[in-house]
């Protein structure tokens, strides 16, 4: 998972987040735990979470 | 009964504007879709449940206007049922303990809202008092609100007071509102009085226009991203999503005016349509950083909004827990603050909420509490989409017929945040009903 330049730091996918795996402090920052599940990209309001593959 | 077709109207964005609008248009007779792109409905209107706290996806639980403002009105007007109770004080003051301090780190005093000319001298208390009355006849046309305080009573603590009430209600400075506009908000208080809590949150009023508008033959899609706007003639006549063409005979837009320019294709570039984007230049989001905190004894301890002059980011505090205290755990707490980020200082968003987090330090010193969640909001997923006072000459319209704009990128004058989405909605709705 990539956070892109568009991310305003809302939280929303933060809150989402099933493992906890996003801090969020003005920017979106993924950690370690993510299991790559692809919902908070769903969540997010400014398209700025890129799936990986 | 009835052979003739029902008009079709197609909404983009299940935010408050587009769900006012959806509720109004579905309980008169239009046959009314709303395209939601994101996987749910409410926008930066809504709960976000984390940690068993009602956090939310913007809004701080807050109607500025309360059970009697524009917004409760509508919501009575379409049959949507929500509770809205009354905050009571409406708003305190924290001043410094003590008087020439410039900050809470000796102790505070809370003083009532209506005393907020106490810490001026007496000539300027009579100054202001003779300002407000005369600015009730004959509001002030141009510049700030700062300049206008400025001009008639100099005085540091109006300034504080002016970016403090600014910053809370509308996310901007007193140097950055529009005295019109700010005059006009403040004559809405006296009409409307002050702000109240819907018991559930901003959820229990999306909940309730939902209801309204599937109950009435309306159907919300989500996860559907509307692309393009189709235009013909200079009319709206549908939209596309995922590649489909839907036509309507009305398309109302819920995503401001500069977001909705982006959906078109092809546009004649008419004499209008240059005035018109002349105007939206002008147009710029406000910005803000809301701290959410969770405690287990009350920090503030009644419903209405804590002004905080001398904090150096905090402009104002809310427990709505105290309220409604299903808004939290069991025995605990939610208080949120809110701090305007001026323009200049996004790129420095994380000492912004550093000094944030410092001023809560401080208003709450020997309290204890926890940070749940920091949430900043810019861009085009901001405080409001326009500034109050920088959407009032484009207003609802666009240049294309059948097309109008609502919720915070076009709202009415002198409405406050979401009493503004309702006023703007209203204007649409004298226009089309
Ligand atoms: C931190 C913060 C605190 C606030 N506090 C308060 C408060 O206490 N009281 C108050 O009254 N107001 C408050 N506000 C303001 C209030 O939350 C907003 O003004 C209001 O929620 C905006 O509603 P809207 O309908 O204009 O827009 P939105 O809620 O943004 O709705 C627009 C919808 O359109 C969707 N969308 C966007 N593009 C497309 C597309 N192409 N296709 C389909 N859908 C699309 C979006 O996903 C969104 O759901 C606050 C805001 C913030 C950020
Ligand atoms: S939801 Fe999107 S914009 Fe908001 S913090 Fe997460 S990545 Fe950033
Ligand atoms: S992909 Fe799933 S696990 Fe990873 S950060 Fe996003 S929501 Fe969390």
């Amino acid at each position: 998972m990539k956070i892109g330049k568009t991310c305003v730091g809302c939280a929303q996918c933060a809150t989402f987040c099933k493992t906890d795996a996003i801090k969020v402090k003005g920017k979106a920052l993924i950690m370690d735990v993510c299991i790559e599940c692809g919902i908070c990209a769903e969540y997010c309001p400014m398209k700025a979470i890129e799936v990986s593959i | 009964m009835n052979n003739v077709a029902k008009p079709r109207a197609i909404i983009i964005g299940a935010g408050l504007g587009g769900l006012l609008s959806a509720a109004k248009l579905a309980t008169s007779g239009y046959e009314v879709e709303v395209f939601e792109r994101l996987p749910m409905i409410g926008g930066r209107f809504t709960n976000i449940e984390y940690k068993g706290f009602a956090l939310s996806t913007g809004a701080l639980h807050m109607l500025p206007h309360g059970p009697t403002g524009p917004l409760a009105q509508m919501l009575k007007s379409v049959g949507a049922d929500v509770n809205i109770v009354r905050s009571d004080p409406m708003a305190v003051i924290r001043l410094p303990l003590i008087d020439g301090d410039n900050d809470y780190t000796n102790g505070y005093k809370d003083i009532p809202f209506r005393n907020f000319s106490d810490p001026l001298s007496a000539t300027n208390r009579l100054k202001i008092a003779v300002l407000m009355l005369t600015t009730r006849v004959f509001p002030p046309k141009k510049g700030s609100l700062e300049e206008c305080f400025s001009r008639y009573v100099k005085d540091e603590w109006l300034v504080k007071l002016a970016d403090s009430f600014c910053g809370w209600s509308l996310s901007l400075r007193g140097a950055d509102t529009s005295a019109k506009e700010a005059f006009s908000i403040f004559s809405n208080l006296y009409r409307y009085s002050g702000s109240g809590v819907p018991i559930g949150g901003c959820k229990a009023v999306v909940d309730a226009l939902v209801d309204v508008i599937t109950s009435n033959g309306g159907t919300i899609h989500t996860g559907k991203d509307v692309s393009e706007i189709l235009i013909e003639n200079g009319k709206a006549v549908g939209i596309l999503v995922d590649g489909a063409e839907h036509f309507s005979d009305l398309v109302i837009s819920n995503i401001g005016h500069v977001e909705t320019d982006r959906l078109y294709n092809n546009i004649e570039p008419s004499e209008e349509y240059q005035q018109y984007l002349e105007q939206l230049k002008k147009i710029k989001p406000s910005a803000g950083v809301k701290i959410c905190l969770a405690a287990d004894e009350p920090l503030i301890g009644h419903g209405g909004v804590l002004l905080t002059p001398y904090a150096r980011r905090v402009n104002g505090i809310n427990e709505v827990t105290n309220i409604d205290p299903n808004l939290a755990p069991p025995g605990k707490h939610l208080t949120v603050s809110h701090q305007c980020v001026q323009w200049d200082k996004l790129d420095e968003l994380e000492q912004e909420i550093e000094l944030g987090l410092q001023d809560i330090k401080e208003i709450f010193a020997g309290k204890k509490y926890e940070v749940l969640l920091i949430q900043s909001h810019s861009g085009e997923w901001p405080v409001n989409r326009s500034a109050s006072g920088l959407d009032v000459n484009v207003k609802n319209s666009t240049p294309f017929k059948n097309l109008f704009i609502v919720g915070d990128g076009a709202k009415g004058e002198g409405g406050i945040e979401v009493e503004g989405i309702a006023l703007g909605v209203a204007n649409v709705m004298e226009r089309i009903l």
